[in-house]
């Protein structure tokens, strides 16, 4: 038993010098890993400063720092959801920064603290081979022919998803829910869970999926078409900010100068994201060709408990 | 029967035990604990005390959830032992033709990952899945519904009575039953009388693991329950700690509720075992001559073959039609057939090899530490004469009621404080804490229900010829348990290596687990990848266990 004890202990020594190497920059993102890595490679390639990254969803990626909090050590964050960027904003976590390279990323697109990394917006996508008539508009949704048919992905679950419901509830009120509901639209779970039984073909759509996941499987060659109603829809900028404990902070604004690189933008683009830089171009639409919904943030945020419950009682069974 | 019990001083046994306790699960609990009262520890203050529990006990739907977690947990014991128990039964004392094979089979579901299972379940049951691609109909009304999550979490959890109630009567055997045979008591008398209750142990310790993994499940509920309005604490929890602003506070006090339905649940475990003793093994070698089943043969191989099609058989032969699938809309046709996800997966071109490497090693070193620490404890608690054994025994169930995403926050708290001056935050040795604190109840309960059937008197001769408690407890007491240690530590191992709830958390940065990354591809939609890594880890988990144990010589006494 002492043996086993012993080699217990060595694995367990050699697997911490195996995860002990320190990074120059840490990152912790919400957005796809592959992204993550391949700006991380990029990044270590031009400048030779290693990045090491924490992937998660925006909601575990702020469990982690709040659970830290006595003793931080991310140096940048890129959340997906622009809400975190204000309140981190206001509580003093975020160093003011201007990346040279930001001159071309619009105004609404950045603050004195955080800038887009990128940009995705919300869309119906919608399965050709389930045999429903192709959706212009979110209210086709509501139609007979999509009866029962219908998957939304959860607003407490998903920021994007939550904005879409409070822009398109302040715009017209909750009728069009109301419909959807009546209509045997379901919830179900953060967007990929939304997405998958669209591909399997249980669901017809989704309303409201995060468009990139639905362009790269259609990239892959799923059966799924991504629309953008004319009515308009909300976008999602992925927010990327600077740490004020961060002991890293040079080589942290070097990296976030790197993602707004030409170089660094390209890489985003290839995500099937929009690019923050409007002069950087992608195999997608973007945002000038969306309409965009108006979206007051402090009045959205502030009723956000209200809006959730409001929109659990519609879809409550 | 009275226990015998020499006076004497602290055995190194014990003080190992409570060290081990002390460090793996008592240090986090405490940061839960005191992140429970003072709203503000992460940030190191301690201001504005028990703040937040009226917000978080205030909430109007918490009876409910508390009751749905109740209802939930007791379902899924309920429906395990139904189907486990004759099972084991009938493994146990009758020779079943295939016996090693039903074994391997039923450990197959242990070794699927219940997110990972759900997940299939869904694509086989729901409008247009697999089951209504090949016979044309779906079961979707009963998939999301209570009866639908209790089925799917009871094929995941059943293999834990299966294993534990056939290993108990294989080692009362039959020898008492024959006793009772011999005085007169027909067959099932004697069964119920005799071989029944002395396995109690056995019993009791693998329906409170049942219970407490079912209660604190989260894969399943969140992703059937929400469609069937059925909301239970481990989904609030989740919320709470997912959704910004982030409640930690929150997060804590429900997990000390869902600790104490965890809590009950062993109180009355531990009432049933210490109103009697279940002293059944001599140090004599039993005989196991096993009955023949006669005209029962066929009928007991279609039960068999039944539970092990649908527990096992299905849930794989969905992730591999997921796996070998091109694209999820293309369907079950063979030109959308191929090996594009396992050749992805084999050259690694998506860090997948690094991730398998990373979970085996952390799921052994697991296996083996928790092993270990489950042994000495148990040992602990059933054997050594010391006061504040309960107080142990308490400390190894409480991992098992706190969902692993508080156990990995109370990891945060407790390790990352900045005046530590070596600290395993942010190396994967914190996973290893993660997984052996989360672990650790099943060696424990295993263990502990052996050592119930062990009579003293092995242990005190051993002494009395000059043994020291080390040397007795290494001799003579671990043999005796080994077959039910190993058994829990290879279900430490098949856990281990997929845990996802406190990986996402803690996993340190530049780090990923098997479960991460099936996480993140299922998370950008790459549920085909995501499927053919779930299906090498079910491979490599389940061989890796059965090579080990025959090259130890060993595979007769666990399968």
């Amino acid at each position: 038993m002492l043996n086993s004890l012993l080699r217990a202990g060595v694995a367990a020594a050699a697997l911490f010098s195996a995860g002990a190497a320190l990074a120059d920059v840490t990152v912790y993102t919400a957005g796809p890993a592959s992204l993550i890595d391949k700006l991380a490679a990029g990044f270590t390639a031009e400048t030779g400063i290693k990045v090491e990254a924490f992937q998660a969803t925006t909601g575990k990626v702020m469990a982690r720092i709040e659970a830290e909090a006595a003793n931080p050590v991310v140096d940048v964050l890129i959340s997906a959801s622009w809400d975190t960027a204000s309140d981190f904003d206001k509580r003093g976590w975020l160093v003011p920064y201007t990346s040279p390279n930001a001159a071309n990323v619009p105004d609404f697109l950045k603050t004195e603290t955080a800038v887009a990394q990128g940009v995705s917006a919300l869309a119906i996508a919608w399965n050709p081979a389930s045999g429903t008539p192709k959706p212009a508009e979110w209210a086709d949704l509501a139609k007979p022919e999509y009866k029962d048919l219908v998957n939304l992905p959860d607003p407490a679950q998903s920021g994007a998803t939550f904005e879409l419901v409070a822009a398109l509830s302040g715009a017209q009120g909750w009728g069009l829910f109301d419909e959807l509901a009546a209509n045997g639209a379901s919830v179900a779970g953060a967007n990929a869970e939304a997405l998958n039984p669209v591909l399997q073909g249980a669901k017809a759509a989704v309303f409201g999926a995060v468009d990139y996941i639905s362009l790269n499987g259609k990239a892959k060659g799923e059966s799924i078409e991504v629309i953008f109603p004319q009515s308009g829809t909300v976008i999602a900028p992925r927010p990327m900010m600077i740490l004020n404990w961060s002991k890293q902070q040079d080589d942290a604004k070097k990296f976030v100068d790197y993602v707004l690189s030409d170089a660094g933008q390209a890489i985003v683009a290839g995500e099937n994201l929009m690019p923050a830089r409007s002069d950087v171009k992608a195999d997608r639409p973007l945002i000038a060709d969306l309409k965009i919904l108006p979206l007051d943030a402090e009045a959205v945020y502030g009723k956000r408990a209200e809006t959730l419950e409001t929109f659990a009682k519609t879809f409550a069974k | 029967m009275a226990r015998a019990r020499a006076s004497e001083g602290l055995s190194p046994t014990v003080i190992l035990a409570a060290g081990g306790l002390v460090l793996v699960v008592a240090v986090p609990f405490l940061f839960i604990l005191l992140q429970a009262v003072f709203p503000a520890l992460g940030r190191g203050s301690l201001a504005a005390p028990f703040s937040a529990v009226s917000g978080a006990l205030g909430d109007a739907r918490l009876l409910g959830m508390a009751l749905n977690t109740l209802l939930l947990g007791a379902l899924v014991v309920a429906l395990s032992a139904l189907i486990a128990v004759p099972l084991a039964v009938l493994r146990a004392l009758f020779r079943v033709p295939g016996a090693l094979l039903w074994d391997l089979l039923f450990l197959i579901p242990f070794m699927i990952p219940p997110y990972i299972a759900t997940l299939g379940w869904i694509m086989t049951l729901q409008p247009k899945g697999y089951l209504a691609q090949l016979l044309g109909f779906d079961l979707a009304a009963f998939l999301f519904s209570v009866p639908g999550i209790v089925f799917v979490m009871t094929l995941n959890t059943f293999p834990v009575v299966y294993f534990a109630v056939s290993r108990t009567v294989e080692t009362v055997g039959s020898r008492y039953a024959d006793v009772a045979r011999v005085f007169g008591a027909g067959p099932a008398r004697a069964f119920w009388r005799i071989t029944l209750p002395l396995s109690t142990p056995g019993l009791a310790a693998s329906l409170l693991l049942v219970f407490a993994m079912a209660i604190e499940e989260y894969g399943t509920p969140a992703a059937l329950g929400r469609r069937a309005g059925f909301d239970v604490l481990v989904t609030a929890i989740d919320l709470r700690v997912s959704d910004w602003p982030i409640d930690l506070p929150g997060a804590a006090i429900l997990s000390l509720v869902l600790v104490m339905l965890s809590f009950a649940a062993f109180l009355l475990q531990r009432w049933i075992l210490t109103r009697r003793s279940f002293q059944t093994t001599t140090g004599k070698p039993q005989e196991s001559a096993k009955r023949e089943l006669g005209r029962w043969r066929l009928p007991v191989i279609a039960l068999f073959a039944t539970v092990a099609f649908v527990a096992t058989a299905l849930p794989l032969l969905a992730i591999l039609a997921t796996a070998l699938s091109r694209t999820i809309s293309g369907g079950l046709v063979w030109s959308n057939l191929g090996l594009s996800n396992f050749t992805a997966i084999l050259s690694d071109s998506t860090g997948a090899l690094r991730a398998l490497s990373t979970s085996l090693s952390l799921g052994l070193a697991a296996a083996l530490i928790t092993g270990i620490l489950g042994a000495l404890s148990a040992y602990a608690v059933v054997k050594a004469k010391m006061r504040g054994r309960g107080l142990l025994d308490g400390l190894t169930i409480l991992p098992n009621a706190l969902p692993g995403i508080v156990v990995a926050v109370g990891l945060i708290l407790a390790w990352n404080q900045p005046w530590l001056p070596v600290t395993p935050y942010n190396t994967v040795l914190i996973l290893l804490l993660a997984y052996c604190c989360i672990l650790l109840p099943q060696p424990v309960r295993y263990s502990t229900a052996a050592f119930h059937q062990i009579g003293d008197n092995l242990e005190a001769a051993a002494r009395v010829f000059g043994a020291s408690p080390l040397t007795a407890f290494r001799r003579i007491l671990l043999p005796l348990i080994l077959p039910s240690l190993l058994a829990s530590m290879l279900l430490v191992f098949a856990v281990a290596t997929r845990e996802l709830v406190a990986s996402v958390v803690v996993a340190p940065v530049g780090v990923s687990t098997i479960s991460t990354y099936i996480w993140r591809q299922f998370e950008q939609g790459s549920v085909g990848l995501g499927m053919a890594m779930a299906f090498v880890t079910i491979l490599i988990t389940t061989a890796l266990p059965l090579i080990v144990l025959s090259l130890m010589g060993r595979r007769g006494s666990l399968l």
